[in-house]
């Protein structure tokens, strides 16, 4: 157990380092300056080449990559000091850098979109496994029965639509028309949490439904095979309820995809959920992130991939302890 | 694509076939009384020096009630609230008008026109007799939110602020404060140079200014908060985020190009200031929104106080059918958008007059889901406001419908061909190559429809989708391989304020930054030049008769479209109205919730 | 168990019924997949998914045969032949003036092109691109988590690595920076853009899509090779492609149905939550484009919106069920 999570560890940061690397150079070397945004945006759209030069120069484009990569990598661990043209700019360990666009400090951005973000995760997630395995469940066990077929058919018609539409078409006559769903907003949990599940349930909702779609399917599959198998077979001859063979036996196999499912989809929440964030205007992690691609502002889209590649590397690491936990026969090596 | 900003951002959903990216007073959204072109006159109200607080009470005003006010996207909204950084519609309509005032204002008269007022100045200014110096007088009992005192050298230090072109490059100064100001160029603000500049010095209450070459305009310039006091504590680079307050509101809350919450300030003196109200308790300003959640949102029972700043075709319709007609408002904006060719490469008069009549005007802005003679117009629309160069409402235009009388413009491709066949071309000869927004399917069908129209025209036509974000990057840019590969190129221009000089020299001068197709006259240089020297009260008829010289000599541009904006407001707000004195956004000084 | 439905009959039924004891008869002389076609063409929901999905296919294949038949296309008309100028709706037929037998789909708001053409070329669009993506995505994560599950040790170290690298490689990110590359290259040949743009949309759905089949097929197989079959295969000494081929894969089944026609519908609709995001298919008709184009016109135009949403449901409904039928009927477990 302890050399696994050694190894999976050290795999993992080597994945962070190098996603990483891979978006600073795709930004560094892409076809068009990486200062040419910010550039535009300063200067009312009047770049001149002069400009540009003087952009790269401040931002430290004009130095070698590595020298660059280096210092923002630095500021994981030590304090910088960060200098933008004539301006200076304190940036404490954990440094993120700061924002080209507001010059604030990315992880100050971060504690406050954070929380949002993880307030849509853990609702969305919860109501993924909630909807999603129990109509999985109930559907295998009626397979080939009509109940079967509309339960899988009308989770499908939900998901096919595109999820943006879906979202935005939610908001607009669940909220606006007809205000069946308070508005959407964020509340901190701490402040008010009858708010803060209030402001999110509709999105929650929106997010579950779309989502569970894929764990329907999924359990349903390895239920359905669960339940073929000889010791289901072997507990129903037992005499055991159907009910228990389901839940205390079959469940527990037929939760092997399910969790691999999950756990991606739970880091990939955390790291934002660009759709959601800005149909329902909610200021998280992946509305930022979209925002900063847009603008090449790259301090920013440096610490949403580190938000990404940590939350994958982490949950893969769970995901692969809870496989053994749920399976005896899957050994951690 | 960012219509409401100076610039473009990467990858947005709303681009147009012709962005506004342009405007250097920013951009999008205009007000108006009601939905003609030819009433969205942005001056006619003339000078009131006069003026004094408090501001006329407006008729069934009452107070109270908060104010949510939605941008949708692609308008990010304000990303500083630093003086001298602000020159964006949306950015100086929300400052100007609540949180920082400035020499002087523009304010809606009884008529409903907007005329200049003294805001922080007794009076509109005193100029010397060739317009080199201004002086301006503070009046007694300005204070800050804190309670302190308004002083002159906070004034003078906040215009020496917008010298510096390094930390406001977004700012109006660059434009403004560096060329005219004596020895301005060189004098890179007070952060980087210090203070003494012997440019804007003070004398007791009186902010004296000096130029290099005659300024008549300053009293107009001074509307920009950046002519306005700044502490002389304040920050180079977070002043930005915590600008004190001058005006009748103050922030509460601002997170760049997210939110920003105002609140009444108490330290605000009504008997100063003849402009503003303090009518409402509360606004909340949000930027980019969804459009469609916006306009469901102004529409709804929930949106009674709630005032969007843009809305799109589909949500006019829907309140003309819905008899939601009276909480939508239909304003022009000082801006015209053009397609201009390439100066060298397409060289003949007759082939540039020819695209003005090939042009399909109104099947292009439909496909690109404009409102024909909503949100957008022109001579085929109203012949009152013509194809020229300014737009409706400025001193000394005159209406131009063509180079030819017995033929004004319209879409007539007979009259194309037949202009073709003068220059030597058969039809289907003369190839135009161009390129388009393909980021939205409304682009992409906008784009087809202009095909169709050269097509018929007699004109060839090659087309190039462009995705990759604004078409300013290729119009802008000879180095870039679309431009090596186009002849019709396009640009956009809003005023500052309602004089020529704002509008025509940014596209016809040589070497001028919109002037995307490298038009170059010497003669018509050298006339914008002469203008310039001519006592004031001659300039605008002169400029009036340029852009007739220009537009039939040369055809430079073929003018695509008068803007107008929608704006859409709550069934509880009252006293809406449109601000076109800042390029057009809601007026903040006269809007109140209904009780 | 229920009775599986084809019991209880369609239109063919004497058919089935004659066959039906001789087929009995045969029982024993089938081979697998003979039994699982056998069991499909009972189960008539299989029988009309697998109609339904033919005839998107078919449409799909001859959308220009289907156009010209209906006699309408997708080229441009001048818009006020068609549409209002000022309110953009359309002069006749939907939403305002019933049905309109020149558009059967009626025509679009704003410019006046064709529903009923540009919804077939967009099927066209739409299922090639998804069926691509799709096939490729799936064809590389089950051949890849396979050879991980079962290999283990260095093979399942690197691949596992790769998986982890791609699923940590933001998707969006990627996709934003690498379109304005591709764009770019071929800015002044809109010919070859249209084709590369579409093939580049395939490729990044691919190159991030494989990965959850990958891992998931992985875990499946971590717990499938400690099974008894195949352990005793392996202790007889079948070798490992046999294994891998003859065990494992049937045992697969299940999920890679379940991820195909997951996938498939997920890509059409991320063709146009892309295209929501700037990054599309440039000059085709796709699904995707449609609804982003309809989505304003929601309310005013409903049936303008629906074409495309309502083909992209009944395509994925039918290929999900589709799906699970064969799944069942593969699945040497289930008694009937």
């Amino acid at each position: 157990m302890f050399s696994f999570l050694v190894k999976r560890i050290l795999s993992g940061s080597l994945i962070v380092v190098l996603v990483s690397v891979m978006i600073y150079a795709l930004f560094w070397y892409g076809p068009k300056s990486p200062a040419l945004e910010l550039c535009r945006r300063d200067t009312n759209n009047r770049c001149t080449p002069a400009k540009l030069v003087e952009f790269e120069d401040r931002l430290g484009y004009s130095n070698p990559i590595y020298e660059e990569y280096g210092k923002w990598a630095k500021g994981l661990v030590a304090d910088r000091t960060i200098i933008h043209g004539t301006s200076e700019y304190d940036c404490p360990a954990p440094c993120l850098g700061i924002s080209y666009r507001d010059k604030s400090l990315v992880t100050d951005q971060f504690k406050e979109r954070f929380p949002v973000t993880v307030s849509l995760a853990v609702g969305a997630s919860a109501l993924y496994l909630l909807i999603g395995v129990t109509v999985g469940v109930l559907a295998a066990r009626r397979r080939g029965s009509v109940a079967d077929k509309a339960l899988v058919a009308s989770t499908l018609v939900f998901s096919s639509i595109p999820y943006y539409l879906v979202a935005l078409l939610s908001f607009l006559i669940l909220t606006l028309s007809t205000s069946v769903f308070p508005e959407a907003k964020y509340v901190p949990f701490l402040d008010d949490p009858l708010a803060w599940f209030s402001g999110l349930l509709l999105v929650w909702l929106v997010m579950g439904l779309y989502g569970a779609t894929a764990y329907t399917r999924y359990s349903r599959g390895s239920m359905v095979e669960a339940l073929g198998e000889d010791y289901v077979r072997t507990a129903r001859a037992k005499g055991l309820r159907m009910r228990t063979v389901v839940t205390k036996h079959a469940l527990r196999s037929a939760l092997v995809p399910v969790i691999t499912i999950f756990g991606l989809d739970v880091a990939f929440l955390l790291s934002g959920t660009v759709f959601t964030e800005k149909i329902f205007s909610l200021e998280g992690i992946g509305k930022w992130g979209i925002d900063a691609v847009n603008i090449k502002d790259l301090p920013v889209v440096q610490a949403t991939t580190l938000v990404l590649a940590v939350s994958v590397v982490v949950m893969n690491i769970i995901v692969d302890i809870v496989y053994s936990i749920l399976d005896p026969r899957v050994r951690l090596a | 694509m960012k219509r409401t900003k100076a610039f473009a951002a990467g990858v947005s959903a709303a681009a147009l076939t012709l962005t506004l990216a342009a405007c250097g007073g920013g951009g999008d959204d205009d007000e108006g009384g009601d939905q003609g072109f030819t009433s969205g006159d942005t001056s006619s109200g003339g000078k009131n020096p006069e003026a004094v607080g408090p501001a006329p009470e407006i008729e069934g005003a009452t107070e109270g009630g908060e104010i949510t006010v939605l941008a949708p996207d692609p308008d990010d909204g304000i990303d500083s609230l630093d003086p001298a950084s602000l020159w964006s519609v949306t950015d100086n309509g929300i400052l100007q008008d609540l949180v920082l005032r400035s020499l002087t204002t523009f304010r809606q008269n009884d008529a409903g026109e907007y005329e200049l007022v003294p805001d922080l100045a007794t009076d509109l200014g005193t100029p010397n007799e060739d317009f080199t110096e201004w002086r301006f007088t503070l009046k007694d009992g300005i204070k800050w939110e804190t309670g302190e005192p308004v002083t002159a050298e906070e004034v003078a230090f906040g215009i020496k602020r917008s010298f510096d072109a390094d930390a406001f490059a977004t700012g109006p100064g660059t434009a403004y404060s560096k060329p005219y100001f004596d020895g301005g160029a060189d004098y890179n603000g007070p952060y980087t140079d210090g203070e003494d500049f012997p440019a804007v010095t003070t004398e007791g209450n009186d902010i004296i200014m000096k130029f290099g070459k005659p300024f008549p305009e300053m009293d107009y310039y001074s509307i920009f908060p950046a002519i306005g006091p700044v502490p002389l504590d304040a920050e180079i680079n977070d002043y930005r985020l915590n600008a004190l307050s001058t005006g009748p509101y103050k922030v509460e809350k601002f997170v760049p190009n997210q939110e920003l919450v105002l609140v009444p300030n108490d330290q605000w003196d009504p008997e100063t200031d003849p402009a503003r109200r303090q009518l409402v308790d509360k606004y909340t300003f949000k930027f980019d929104v969804n459009p469609q959640v916006a306009a469901e949102t102004v529409f709804s029972d929930a949106g009674s106080t709630t005032v969007v700043t843009a809305l799109q075709g589909t949500d006019y319709n829907k309140a003309q059918s819905e008899g939601l007609q009276d909480q939508v408002l239909v304003g022009p904006q000082p801006c015209t958008s053009f397609v201009m060719p390439n100066y060298t490469k397409v060289p003949e008069l007759e082939v540039r007059q020819a695209l003005a009549y090939a042009y399909d005007y109104e099947n292009i802005w439909s496909a690109g889901g404009e409102l024909s003679g909503v949100t957008r117009a022109n001579g085929v629309t109203d012949e009152e406001l013509g194809f020229g160069l300014l737009p409706p409402g400025m001193a000394g235009r005159e209406v131009w419908n063509g180079p030819f009388d017995d033929a004004p413009i319209t879409f007539d491709p007979e009259k194309s061909k037949e202009l073709l066949a003068e220059a030597g071309f058969e039809p289907g000869e003369y190839e135009v190559s161009f390129v388009y927004d393909a980021s939205t399917p409304e682009g992409e069908a906008a784009a087809e429809q202009r095909q169709r129209g050269y097509e018929e025209g007699g004109f060839a036509v090659q087309k190039y989708p462009y995705t990759a974000g604004s078409l300013y990057d290729v119009w802008t840019d000879p180095d870039n391989k679309l431009y090596k590969k186009i002849n019709l190129l396009g640009t956009a221009w809003c005023q500052d304020w309602p004089s020529a000089a704002t509008f025509l020299p940014p596209i016809v001068e040589t070497g001028a930054a919109y002037n995307t197709g490298q038009f170059s006259e010497a003669s018509v240089d050298d006339e914008m030049e002469r203008i310039r020297q001519l006592p004031v009260d001659e300039q605008a008829a002169a400029w009036g008769e340029l852009e007739q010289t220009v537009m039939t000599d040369y055809q430079p541009v073929i003018n695509t479209g008068y803007y107008q904006n929608i704006f859409g407001f709550g069934s509880q707000i009252g006293g809406f109205a449109n601000d076109t004195s800042v390029g057009g956004a809601p007026d903040y000084r006269t809007i109140y919730v209904e009780q | 168990m229920a009775l599986p439905a084809g019991d209880i009959a369609v239109h063919d039924e004497t058919a089935d019924a004659s066959l039906e004891p001789e087929a009995r008869k045969k029982i024993a002389g089938r081979s697998p997949t003979r039994i699982a076609f056998d069991r499909l063409r009972k189960d008539p929901i299989a029988v009309i998914c697998f109609a339904i999905v033919l005839l998107f296919a078919v449409i799909a294949l001859f959308a220009d045969q289907i156009n010209s038949l209906v006699g309408v296309n997708t080229e441009v008309v001048r818009a006020s032949e068609r549409v209002n100028l000022v309110t953009l709706l359309p002069l006749d037929g939907p939403p305002n003036h019933g049905f309109d037998p020149e558009h059967p789909f009626g025509v679009a708001p704003g410019d006046g092109t064709d529903n009923f053409a540009v919804w077939t070329k967009g099927c066209q669009t739409s299922l090639f691109l998804a069926t691509m993506a799709a096939v490729l995505s799936t064809t590389i994560g089950v051949a890849l988590g396979l050879l991980a599950g079962f290999l283990g040790g260095i093979v399942d170290s690197i691949i596992s690595f790769m998986i982890d690298l791609f699923l940590t490689f933001p998707f969006l990110v990627g996709a934003l920076a690498l379109a304005p590359i591709i764009n770019d290259r071929w800015a002044t040949e809109p010919e070859k853009l249209r084709d590369v743009s579409f093939w580049a949309l395939v490729a990044i759905l691919t190159i991030f899509g494989w990965m959850t089949v990958a891992r998931l097929v992985r875990g499946e197989v971590l717990a499938l090779r400690e099974r008894e079959f195949v352990k005793a295969a392996r202790v007889i000494g079948v070798p490992t492609r046999r294994i891998l081929v003859r065990e494992m894969l049937p045992n697969l089944i299940a999920p890679i149905i379940i991820s195909f026609s997951l996938g498939l519908p997920a890509y059409v609709s991320a063709e146009a939550g892309l295209s929501y995001l700037g990054i599309g298919i440039i000059g085709r008709e796709s699904w995707g484009r449609t609804i982003e184009q309809a989505t304003p016109w929601w309310e005013q135009y409903p049936q303008f919106l629906l074409a495309p949403v309502v083909g992209i449901a009944v395509l994925v409904v039918a290929l999900n069920l589709l799906g699970d039928a064969i799944r069942d009927a593969f699945d040497p477990k289930t008694r009937r």
